[in-house]
């Protein structure tokens, strides 16, 4: 017995040395090493002469990582990808070089990984894999998360339809929108794949049985658009340096967001325009750019009472405005003028605001840019969202606005039936009584129009 | 050579272990061996009775300590870099997986073994007279067991830390009028923040190991002065009224000291007189003893061999789990507590003032009252069937809710069983 439990002890001794050596070796074999030793011997060919050629192979293996803090993030690619640089050229990267970027910023993939699946990202838990060539540029939209992106216009117009079809009536993005669906916000780092994305865009029911997402019947290039918008949201927290580099606000896309914002139907410029608000020729003479900036943030706390719409501009957006006002001439709007036939009076504007709430807070969504509703709610009466056009028919304004204010479950097809996945939601707490004023207002105004036309 | 031999001779200071007083000399001239008595009972060591339950756990908590040194020198107790750090260790700390799957899995097992040693000493009736306070200090140990074990989960930093922790701080939350206060005190805030990380990180690192390493001290002394490991239940006379204590002298006596052998010499401080509160023992009880050494100590060595080689040889072949980095905006679906604490959120589920608070009140007070309410003095297991099936109903029901928790839950904490695949939540 006490022989047999010495033996035992110096075996179990044994095996617990054998068990360091092994996870010793298991440590010091990893598999970008192997790949360090192959490249060195494809540099070594290279080489002219013995010396040299030895001096390449001496070369100690080590790990090779970018460290960025300001992008909250260590990059080790290099370790294996060790000919990225300098022997192979990485075009088209303007002012992002790798060694003050890195890799995974736009890639995608786990920089701190040292082996391969890991690093590709292609593993549980890890949010961010590897993104395939026709996807990377999504990536972009991670920093550059304001206005117009150079050469990435999937991206832009992503973020157009995201605003116009009204995806935030259901979808919160950033804490602003409903909860019918998911929050959106990090949807880029929950690992859907972009395939996955852009079917799901072509056709919700089909990723995503019983999906109460209508079908929006998006074409292929505006699904894409969609999908590149959604890979940006990353949410990732990341240095001032990086977040306040965004797009230049630039006088030309001023200029393009004044026309689209059809500014000129009230504004005129050197007496070129609409004469319902303010002259902005030298308005940048006569107030600051703080005081300009918050009458484009809230145009009622600088000027209580004021008919200007809120427009939901971005920052960069609002500088690039003022920065075209710096630069605006009577001429250039009478050349912008010229594209357009109609001014607004205040009523006008008035619909106007209201038409922006109705697209901004993403009532759109379901009842349609024309108010022509149509989406498909199964077990609701009509089995569709109501269309808002015969409104007036129906209901009294007032009766409208105690919808919008405390929301309201539609009618059931089948009493015993499932709820209908869609529900309109209560406005109140969203929306002013001013704003649901001015949606009822624009709602009616569509009314006018069609029996004008009857 | 002479200067060597009288240099470990200054050392040792014993007499050659061929002889017995050189054996003895080498347990009580050691200060950490001498926790042993210079002699043990052959019965005592035998594997069947005590499953050396009580040495696995305190290895397990040595191989804890010095690979826990070893991580510390990698880690930062702050987020995001907390989480960051794990990833190192993956990644590029020379033979850091390793490292972290030796704490990891000695830890979960320390919690298991804890538990174990505490039904066999409950089986065997090892907590009664005289035995009952180190009882106590056992469960106080369990709990500390249980503490370092929670409050180093959350270090990792990842959303299965994260989560944990916030499921397991919200069940101390159920508890009235002090349950908020002391959660906001250990979290050093309302959530999971990096007020917490550090809080947890000072009770993981030194709070804890300090009390820790202090009560075990206790435990092992009260152990030797409660009169060694108790005696097998099969070596138990049949139907002992009282206690075992034969050869004590009665009270008020004189202790009479035997003849003093030619080979033995005694040193005695004083000599005093009253009844000894530990088991004696019978001369031919002594003369069933053997010396510590090598008898005692080859086993330990073995049982200390076996748990390396069993931690180690887990740690080569199972990686310990790191998930994505903290999320406190994602909630995974369901969000679960560690699994020795899944019995409890089973409890808070279906009420969370009498699961969360009252239940395990109850459960540690009862722990706790144990030797002082269990009035019979047998240790034999044919007059103990009722406090036996009691405590077997408290162990099968405190799995029993462990293994509905862990493998019985699902989405919504929804009754789901385990090979039922579940397609993910809400798209």
């Amino acid at each position: 017995m006490e022989r047999k439990l010495q033996i035992t002890f110096f075996a179990l001794s044994l095996l617990a040395l054998a068990l360091i050596l092994a996870a010793g070796w298991q440590a010091n074999t990893p598999s970008w090493k192997t790949y360090q030793r192959d490249y060195l011997q494809l540099e070594a060919q290279g080489e002219p002469n013995e010396v040299t050629k030895a001096a390449v192979l001496a070369t100690p293996p080590e790990i090779h990582q970018v460290l960025l803090p300001g992008l909250q993030r260590v990059d080790r690619c290099t370790t294996c990808h060790l000919g990225v640089e300098p022997f192979r050229y990485h075009a088209g990267l303007g002012p992002h070089v790798p060694s003050r970027f890195g890799c995974t910023i736009c890639h995608g993939g786990q920089g701190l990984a040292t082996d391969k699946e890991g690093a590709h990202g292609n593993v549980a838990f890890w949010p961010n894999p590897l993104l395939s060539k026709d996807y990377i540029r999504a990536s972009c939209g991670r920093c550059h998360k304001e206005g117009e992106v150079p050469g990435v216009p999937e991206l832009t117009e992503g973020r157009r339809l995201f605003e116009t079809q009204g995806c935030r009536g259901c979808h919160k993005l950033n804490g602003v929108g409903g909860s019918i669906g998911p929050d959106l916000t990090g949807e880029g780092a929950n690992r859907r794949s972009p395939e996955w994305l852009e079917k799901h865009f072509l056709a919700p029911n089909a990723v995503s049985a019983g999906s109460a997402m209508p079908n929006f019947h998006f074409i292929k290039e505006q699904a894409r658009d969609l999908t590149y918008y959604m890979l940006s949201l990353t949410n990732e927290e990341m240095g001032s340096y990086f977040s306040s580099v965004r797009l230049i606000p630039s006088a030309e896309y001023g200029r393009q967001l004044f026309v689209e914002k059809n500014c000129i139907a009230c504004h005129a410029i050197g007496g070129v325009g609409a004469k319902t608000a303010p002259d902005l020729l030298g308005v940048i003479k006569r107030h600051s750019t703080e005081w300009l900036d918050e009458q484009l943030v809230n145009p009622e706390l600088v000027y209580p009472g004021s008919a200007m719409p809120e427009y939901d501009l971005e920052t960069n957006a609002r500088k690039a405005l003022v920065a075209y006002l710096a630069s605006a001439t009577p001429e250039d709007a009478q050349l912008i003028l010229s594209k357009k036939t109609r001014t607004m009076t205040p009523e006008d504007v008035a619909i106007e605001a209201g038409k922006q709430d109705f697209a901004r807070f993403g009532c759109v969504g379901c009842h349609g840019t024309e108010l022509q509703g149509g989406v498909a709610n199964p077990n609701a009466q009509g089995g569709e969202v109501p269309s808002l056009l015969h409104v007036s028919d129906d209901y009294t304004k007032d009766e409208v606005i105690g919808i919008i204010r405390n929301g309201r479950v539609p009618p059931l097809d089948n009493a015993a039936g499932p709820a209908p996945p869609l529900y309109m939601p209560s406005w109140k707490h969203v929306l002013s009584d001013e704003d649901i004023n001015r949606i009822a207002d624009y709602l009616w105004s569509k009314q006018q129009k069609q029996k004008d036309a009857w | 050579m002479n200067l060597i031999r009288e240099i470990w001779q200054s050392i040792v200071r014993r007499d050659p272990l061929s002889t017995d007083k050189g054996k003895s000399e080498l347990v009580f001239l050691n200060v950490w061996l001498h926790i042993h008595p210079a002699k043990v009972k052959k019965e005592n060591m035998k594997f069947r009775h005590t499953f050396y339950l009580g040495f696995i756990t305190f290895f397990l908590f040595l191989i804890l300590l010095t690979t826990g040194i070893a991580l510390m020198v990698y880690y930062r107790p702050y987020p995001p870099q907390a989480y960051q750090d794990m990833k190192d260790l993956q990644f590029v700390v020379f033979m850091g997986p390793f490292l972290r799957n030796m704490h990891r899995w000695a830890a979960h097992g320390m919690v298991i073994c804890v538990f174990l040693h505490m039904c066999r000493v409950f089986y065997t009736g090892s907590y009664k007279k005289p035995r009952q306070f180190n009882w106590v200090i056992g469960v106080l140990l369990l709990l500390l067991t249980l503490g370092l074990s929670f409050t180093g989960y959350l270090l990792p930093w990842d959303q299965l830390a994260y989560w944990a922790i916030t499921v397991g701080t919200n069940i101390g939350s159920y508890a009235p009028l002090i349950g908020g206060q002391v959660r906001e005190l250990l979290l050093g805030g309302h959530s999971v923040g990096e007020g917490a990380l550090i809080r947890f990180y000072v009770l993981h690192v030194a709070v804890l190991p300090a009390l820790m390493i202090l009560l075990t001290i206790v435990h092992f002394w009260r152990v030797r002065k409660d009169g060694g490991l108790s005696r097998p239940i099969w070596k138990l006379k049949p139907k002992t009224e009282a206690l075992v204590t034969i050869g004590a002298p009665a009270a008020a006596a004189p202790l009479q000291a035997a003849a003093a052998s030619k080979e033995k010499t005694y040193g005695l401080m004083e000599v005093v007189t009253g009844k000894p509160i530990f088991e004696t023992v019978t001369p031919e009880e002594e003369e069933d003893s053997v010396f510590s050494y090598p008898y005692a100590f080859v086993r330990e060595a073995v049982v200390l061999m076996a748990t390396v080689t069993t931690v180690m040889t887990m740690s080569l072949l199972l990686n310990a789990p790191l998930e994505e980095l903290a999320n406190p905006a994602k909630t995974p679906n369901p969000a679960k507590a560690p699994w020795y604490f899944l019995g409890l959120q089973e409890l808070v589920s279906h009420s969370a003032l009498l699961g969360g608070v009252v239940a395990p009140a109850l459960m540690v007070l009862a722990l706790l009252a144990i030797p002082y309410l269990d009035r019979n003095p047998s240790r034999r297991l044919g007059d103990r069937k009722m406090i036996l099936l009691l405590f077997s109903i408290f162990v099968f029901a405190n799995l029993a809710l462990i293994v509905v928790g862990t493998f019985f839950r699902g989405p919504g904490w929804a009754l789901i069983p385990p090979w039922v695949h579940v397609v993910g939540g809400a798209e």
